[in-house]
Parts: C-alpha cells; structure tokens; sequence
C-alpha cells in the first residue's frame, strides 16, 4: 500500500515536472515563425494571408452584397468586389458565413480575415477594426406600419412621436438618437423589423439596403413601408487592427472604381445609386 | 411554404441531428466514465492518520481526507455546470485565437463543427455524470454485498449486478437532459453553424418570418419521437422491479 502511494506520488511529480517543461518551451514557439500558424499583424498581413493562399471573408446572407446562387456559390455586389481584390492579390477569396454579432472577434481570432458585407461604418467597427474607405452610400430609414406612415405623411404624427427599435450599437441607433428620439435597442436590424411587424414597437430605424430587400411585396412585412430617410452613412469592409491589408483594399477600391469594374457590378445587382466614389 | 424554404429548413435540421447524435455517442460513455472516476476514494495522504487518534491536528485530518482525482472532477463538473453553454462555445472557438494568437480551428466550416461538437460534448459529459453518479448510488449497497458474497469481483459486480439497474433508475432524468439537448443544439449559431434555427433566420433578411416560426415543427415532431421512445425503453426495464 505504502509503496503504491509513493510510485503514484512519483507519477504527480513527473507530471509537474512535464509541464513546467512545456511552460519553458512555450515562448520559444511563438518566437519561431510558423507558415501555418500566425505572424504578427503588425509584421504583415498580407504576407500572411499570401502563405495561406486564400483570403477569408467574413459574411452573412445579405442579398444583394453576399448571397449564395444555386451551386452554393457566393455571389453579390460585394462578394465579387471581394474576388477582384483577392485576385490582384494573388490568392483565392473563401466565403465563410459569420454569426453577425461576433464579426469582430472574428476579425480579431483570425478565423477571417476580412468583414465584406455591407457594414456601415460605426463608432464599434472604428474602434475593433482597421475600417477601409467607404465604398457605398447606405442610409438609414424609418420603418413604418402602413397605416401610421399614412398619419405621419398627412403631418398627424411627428417623427418626435416615435420610439424606434434599432440594433444595439448600429448606425440606426447612432440616426435615432440624433434626431433626438429614444430607442428600443434589440440585437439585430431583422429583430427590429419584426417588432414593428408584431406591433411591439411603434418603428423602427434600418439600412435602407434592408429595407428596400425585405419590406414590401412577396415579403412577410407588405403592410411596413419606408417613411423617412434619416442619415447617410457610408459602408466600408474592415480589416484587423493595424493590418497593411486595409491600404491594399483602399488602393484597389480606388482602381476599380477609376476602370468602371465597381459601376459595372453595381448596375448588375441594382444598386448604381448607392455607389460613391472611394475617396 | 416553398420548396427553397423547406430545402433550407431540412439541410438545417440535418445538422442540428447529426449534433444531438455525435455529441450523444461522445458523452454518454465518456459521462459514465467521468462518474467512475468522480467516485474515487483515493487518498495519497491518508498515511498521515496511521497511528493517530481522534486527537489529531486539524491539518493531518483535513489532508488525510483529500482525494485529488474527486476533487479535480468536481471542479470540472462546476465549471462546467456553472457557466453558459454559449460563452463556453464563444470560448472554446474564439478563445484559442484571442488569447494565445493562434486560430486552432481554421478557418473553414469544418473547424466551427468541430468547436461545436467539442463543447457539447464537454458540457453534456459533465450533466450525464451527474445522473450516472446519482443511478450508481442509487443501487442499494446490498446489491454489491451480495455480489462480493458471491466471490464477483469488483469488475464484475459492477457491469452484472449496478449497471442495469442504474440504468433503470436514470431513464427519467437522462430523457429530460437529451431533450434538452435537441433544442440546445440551436446554440450552435452562435459560431455559425448552421443549424434549423440559423436556417430559419435567414429569411428574416429577406422579409420572411414564417420559417423561423415553422423549425418550430420540426422540433415537436423530433422530441415526440423521442418521448415515445424513451417511454418504451421505460416499460422494456420495467421487470426489473
């Protein structure tokens, strides 16, 4: 018995002794630069992205700047702005469908490397992310019930007569209160759609693009209608903090949209009037 | 509903099944292993009360009584039991990136799957130990004094005369856990996984809200199925009485 507890003592110790050992090793391991691991963003990431070959891009189903077509392949206004930057930088784009509210831990974590999907440019992109030039004009919209934009048209209600549901932290939200109205903040633009749906909110402020997509008719939301235009923001694709990726974007947004590819694009998914000139 | 919808809806619930099915296959044996071991009663200091008194200093009592390999499973199983399944998705898959600077999952698809499944499996492992250790200490002690009587070695006793009878005990409470985790299955869009749930909220963008209503179905009609099974496996184990 005696002996047994001291074999098994020894065993606890090696362990200790093991791991100390793995403790020593760790630093040296970060210091050795891995092709298949990490290199520091602040080295490059490009080189990065470069030795993988394949540039990932953070998206959700947002038709139509990311949509999947009937082999599953990921098209859209953005998706194929994203494509043309992958190609001059010589490495193939992979599509990967994000939880929305995690974007930037994404980014951050490196499971992607680049937000492109229509994400306007707030306060909470600017400060986690390294945001490129706008590339789209998007604004924000007050929704509706039909029968009160009828009232609101007709001067019987005043937008100070709203309390909008918005998505926590968006544009929206930011439009909202600086038109000097009190909001409902929920987690994301679709929640705040279906509270003015479901009559739990009185209206709602989304992105136009939103909007226009999934209000109206063949939509669940025919009796919501878009009453006002709020403010203007400008959509941008993000980069990690301090990447050089963000100038190479920012350089090739410029080009494509001086070679007319960006026009081109835009007029075949129907949304010419939202291009601005990336400045 | 149309044919684009449904499509959607079913490749999702296929997901959130193959979730509940390969985190079931991974956690029901590791649970009971975890329950084994939990009931551990080694203790390396237990030589420090030989040849003491009931007068002995506090500190040789306390030491004497310490069993690690318990003590380490206990504090897993509050861990795990104490804190979300959401953040211990968010930590396990974002975690490794974050912290350490190196993305072990990848970035595929794939690499969300796994993540998935390694929480589930975790997290239910340490619930269904819970329920095992309880159905094991619910086997009268008599039971394995019979089988010590009869010359079974531990072994033995322990497959031949405590299991089956535990696992009578604990259907009920074993049903109520993989219930509920048909449903948390869901969780997992929160790393993007798409299941039924995630399915279902794609619409919302496009103005559509029935689908997200409609996974609802599929739920009842899965859990049904599996109420009427675990009500047959009840009546099956009813002998045992």
């Amino acid at each position: 018995m005696k002996k047994r507890t001291l074999a098994l003592l020894g065993l606890v110790a090696a362990l200790a002794i093991s791991l100390a050992g793995c403790t020593d090793k760790a630093p040296q391991d970060t210091e050795t630069p891995d092709p298949t691991g990490s290199t520091p963003v602040a080295e490059s990431d490009i080189a990065y992205i470069q030795s993988k070959g394949t540039l990932v891009v953070g998206v959700t189903d947002y038709p139509p700047l990311d949509y999947q077509d009937e082999s599953g392949e990921w098209v859209g206004f953005d998706a194929d702005m994203c494509r043309a930057v992958a190609e001059a930088l010589g490495v193939e784009c992979e599509f990967v469908s994000i939880n929305w509210n995690n974007k930037l831990m994404e980014l951050e974590g490196k499971s992607i490397d680049v937000i492109w999907n229509g994400m306007t440019l707030t306060d909470e992109v600017a400060n986690g992310s390294s945001p490129t030039i706008g590339y789209l004009s998007n604004g924000q919209v007050l929704v509706l019930k039909a029968e009160n934009a009828a009232k609101f048209e007709a001067g019987e209600l005043a937008l100070a007569d709203f309390t909008p549901a918005v998505e926590a932290g968006s544009s929206g939200e930011k439009a909202a209160a600086a038109a000097g109205l009190s909001c409902v903040p929920v987690e994301a633009q679709v929640d705040a759609l279906m509270e003015v749906a479901a009559g739990t909110s009185d209206s709602c402020v989304i992105d136009t693009l939103l909007a226009n997509v999934s209000t109206g008719e063949g939509t669940d939301y025919a009796d919501l209608v878009i009453a006002a235009d709020l403010e203007v923001e400008m959509d941008v694709a993000a980069c990690r903090k301090g990447s050089d990726l963000t100038e190479f974007i920012n350089e090739q947004m410029v080009t494509l949209y001086e070679n007319g590819t960006t026009l081109q694009l835009a007029e075949q998914y129907g949304i010419a009037d939202m291009v601005v000139k990336p400045e | 509903m149309s044919s684009t919808i449904i499509q959607a809806l079913n490749s999702g619930f296929v997901t959130s099944i193959q979730i509940f099915g390969i985190t079931l296959l991974f956690s029901l044996p590791l649970g009971l292993l975890l329950a084994v071991i939990s009931r551990s009663r080694w203790a390396p200091f237990r030589f420090l009360m030989r040849g003491q008194g009931e007068d002995a200093p506090r500190w040789r009592k306390v030491l004497a009584a310490f069993r690690p390999v318990k003590f380490i499973v206990d504090v897993v199983v509050w861990v795990i039991r104490g804190t979300p399944l959401v953040l211990q998705l968010l930590v396990i898959y974002y975690g490794p990136g974050l912290i350490f600077d190196q993305n072990i999952w990848g970035s595929g698809y794939q690499g969300r799957y796994i993540a998935v499944l390694a929480a589930f499996v975790i997290n239910y492992t340490c619930y269904f130990s819970v329920i095992y250790r309880g159905g094991i200490e619910s086997v009268p002690v008599g039971q394995r004094e019979a089988g010590e009587v009869l010359g079974m070695t531990k072994r033995q006793i322990f497959f031949k005369v405590t299991l089956l009878q535990m696992i009578k005990r604990i259907l009920p409470p074993m049903s109520n856990e993989i219930i509920t985790l048909v449903k948390d299955t869901s969780l997992a869009r929160v790393i993007a996984v798409g299941e039924i749930i995630k399915a279902g909220e794609n619409f919302l963008r496009q103005g559509i809200i029935t689908p997200l209503f409609f996974t609802g179905v599929y739920f009842l009609v899965f859990v049904g199925i599996l109420t009427l099974f675990f009500g047959y496996l009840e009546r099956r184990l009813n002998y045992f009485k």
